[in-house]
């Protein structure tokens, strides 16, 4: 092998010699942006009283109470009247605002962390597949396991409906066996026709063990599956599936959808964040799946491909990372939404159960004192939502702006 | 029968669309010798490129499809590996490097780290190995400070840098076939010149064989050893470069090169062009895909197809019914 000079190529001196990645990059643009840092300072100043708070100032809400000071104004300085220092004043059963206040940011962070991580794994991880089987299509491993999943998935109705488990189990080896001999009855026709004749004999056999009607339903059922694993399932029937799921929660109004969620899971906080969750999850879902497929169209990963690398190292190391500027963007402002929608089904009394502090419930028990000339009750908790969000919110945005691709070559 | 490289034998892969199928490779056979230099030219959408990555088996599916052929590389039939099997020849055996080299290298990661990749998948190196292969790489294709250059990233390489990287990855496991699919075509003229350069030389000193696929007949001159001219996924002529350039039988070869500009052509002339568009690959014509826009076109040409014939017994093929004719020096 020969080393060929450098003098050969005429590559310029002048290349930085600093070796700088994206995101640190990102992070420099990011502190050097006046709105991001704002948010930055709001956010941090709300995370670090809460969690001090927290940790290292208790409260008990539950023997938090005393008539004796029942509504009283914001004071800075022990008065005649209260010898006690209220800075927010305090609220219809004498709790000082102020400190429930600060112990209610931990709960609104925490709903937060919580509700985006659950939309963010759940929402991430259906995008990141959908996307990738979409445009890269599925290995034959993958084709397999589709469809032993499907056959899973829908023999479990069947099963549910004759009361007989390994039912499910039989639909799941009717799609291994689909998927493993796909080539052995090529001709369309004939192959819809006798894996729906299979899954005739899989659902009717086994619900006429029940009753005959039982048998008659689950037959029919069995014929739909057969047909259905017999069809040539690829990525795009994946994603497209996935997909569709998604635009069904999203047909839903969100806090519709949430209010039900927690009617069906039960008040509290903790139902709360798996319903507010559980809302966001086709936002991540399609962001994702949006940022999968522009990043499965660039050259690298088909040169990733063209070096071998098989599915999983492709999709965790070239794809991951590559979407992650997105994803960071829309959890910031995830979180401002999550802190919000939690104040809102707290307002309703349908997020945290009194007396834990929780600035939506905060509202909801004060707003009626309003008339009778309590601002202070309702202005601190609500500008407490407001200074969360809009940190959020700010930052959010720087980091869109630090991390758009356009400006990155 | 020799024993080639790579020997492709009708392959045909199609791309299933919502508007139809699209035939986008209609029958390729050829061979590759170990060692071989071997040009692909053809316009844009000639399935050059598409045959390239059915070698690799990298067509997306769906919407594509090999639908049927063999693809011979030492002897065995690429087509009947698993997918495991595949993976482990792709980059170890067959590497490729592509067009654009601004996309083509993964913004998030290091250079070095890029290139290491095939090393630890292929060859089982620890990353101290690898990193050190790396920099060896990097500047056995020319990058000056190498040991540094590793830890760069990307975007503080230009293109032409970018492209030099692209070719260590390409030869990081020493293959046996580099398929280049337009290495040059998005990099100035200039850099192009030190690619073509660095390819050639890289080539003789390390015996691989190369696939060239560019619509640049000014490289295919100067580095390759046969060319296939390919036209709507047929190939329509195919020889030796000097018979591809000084007996060339075809006509879509014969427009070709008559698109080239010519140094010793009186100023003023006009440039020849090929009148016409390429046929649309989801409804090709019966006869020759080149009849609509030829000069030499006989009735016989748009009703019937027709085959690679040898001509004069050598390696020089050509589907045209009027070869002879055209050798004879008709004009149109």
């Amino acid at each position: 092998m020969t080393e060929i000079s450098s003098d050969e190529i005429g590559v310029a001196d002048f290349a930085v010699r600093e070796h700088r990645s994206l995101w640190i990059d990102a992070w420099r643009r990011l502190i050097s942006n006046r709105t991001a840092r704002l948010g930055m300072v709001v956010v941090s100043i709300f995370v670090l009283t809460t969690v001090f708070a927290h940790f290292f100032w208790e409260y008990d809400p539950r023997t938090d109470l005393d008539y004796s000071l029942k509504l009283k104004s914001p004071n800075l300085f022990p008065t005649e009247e209260v010898a006690s220092i209220h800075p927010f004043g305090t609220d219809k059963l004498g709790r000082d605002i102020f400190r429930r206040v600060v112990h209610g940011g931990w709960n609104s962070l925490r709903v937060g962390l919580v509700a985006v991580g659950i939309s963010l794994l759940i929402g991430g991880l259906f995008g990141l597949l959908a996307g990738f089987y979409e445009s890269i299509g599925l290995s034959r491993a993958e084709k397999i396991l589709l469809r032993v999943v499907i056959g899973l998935i829908l023999g479990a109705l069947p099963a549910w409906i004759a009361g007989q488990f390994y039912q499910a189990l039989l639909f799941a080896a009717l799609g291994l066996a689909a998927a493993v001999f796909d080539k052995f009855l090529a001709g369309k026709p004939t192959r819809v026709a006798f894996f729906a004749g299979i899954g005739l004999l899989i659902g009717g056999g086994l619900g006429l063990l029940v009753a005959p009607a039982v048998g008659l339903v689950c037959g029919v059922l069995g014929i739909a599956i057969g047909a259905v694993l017999s069809l040539p399932l690829g990525g795009t029937f994946f994603s497209s599936t996935v997909m569709r799921g998604m635009d069904i929660i999203l047909a839903f109004p969100g806090y519709l959808l949430a209010i039900a969620i927690v009617a069906f899971l039960g008040p509290g906080l903790e139902k709360g964040m798996i319903a507010i969750g559980i809302v966001g999850i086709p936002v991540y879902a399609r962001i994702t799946r949006s940022s999968v497929l522009s990043v499965t169209q660039k050259e690298y990963i088909l040169a990733a491909q063209s070096t071998g690398e098989g599915h999983s190292r492709i999709l965790f190391r070239h794809i991951f990372p590559n979407i992650l500027s997105p994803l960071t963007v829309q959890s910031t402002m995830g979180l401002a939404g999550a802190i919000l929608s939690a104040a809102a089904l707290g307002f309703l009394g349908l997020g945290a159960i009194p007396p834990t502090p929780e600035w939506g419930a905060m509202l909801g028990d004060s707003y009626k004192y309003l008339a009778s000339g309590a601002w202070w009750a309702v202005v601190f908790p609500g500008v407490a939502i407001m200074l969360s969000v809009l940190g959020f919110n700010l930052l959010g945005d720087g980091l869109r702006d630090a991390l758009d691709p356009k400006i990155q070559t | 029968m020799e024993d080639y490289l790579l020997e492709i034998k009708d392959l045909q892969t199609r791309f299933y669309t919502d508007e139809g199928i699209v035939n986008a490779v209609n029958g390729v056979s050829y061979g590759m010798e170990e060692g071989e230099i071997l040009g692909v030219v053809g316009e844009s959408g000639c399935g050059k490129s598409v045959h390239a990555l059915s070698i690799m088996r990298l067509i997306p599916d769906p919407p594509g499809k090999i639908e049927s052929g063999e693809l011979y590389f030492y002897g065995r039939d690429l087509l009947d590996l698993s997918d495991n099997e595949m993976r482990d020849l792709r980059g170890e055996q067959i590497a490729m490097v592509f067009q654009d080299p601004m996309t083509s290298l993964n913004p998030v990661y290091t250079v070095g780290d890029q290139i290491m990749e095939a090393l630890k998948i292929h060859l089982g190196m620890d990353n101290k190995q690898a990193g050190n292969r790396a920099a060896e790489l990097l500047s056995l294709v020319g990058i000056p400070d190498a040991k540094q250059r590793v830890k760069d990233y990307p975007h503080q390489f230009s293109g032409g840098m970018r492209q030099r990287a692209m070719i260590a990855m390409a030869l990081s496991c020493d293959p046996k076939l580099l398929i280049a699919d337009e290495p040059t075509t998005a990099l100035d003229v200039t850099i192009q010149a030190q690619i073509v350069d660095l390819v050639k030389r890289l080539q003789e000193n390390l015996g691989m064989a190369v696939m060239w696929i560019t619509h640049d007949l000014g490289i295919i001159a100067e580095i390759a050893h046969n060319v296939n001219v390919m036209y709507a996924g047929y190939i329509v002529e195919r020889g030796s470069v000097r018979d591809i350039f000084k007996r060339t039988r075809h006509p879509y070869t014969i427009g070709l090169l008559g698109s080239l500009p010519r140094l010793d052509e009186a100023p003023g002339t006009k440039l020849a062009s090929i009148p016409g568009l390429p046929p649309d690959l989801i409804a090709l014509p019966p006869g020759c895909p080149f009849a609509a826009r030829c000069t030499y076109a006989i009735d016989k040409c748009k009703e019937e197809m027709p085959q690679l014939e040898q001509t004069d017994g050598s390696d020089h093929i050509v589907a045209c019914w009027r070869w002879e004719e055209i050798e004879e020096g008709i004009s149109p």
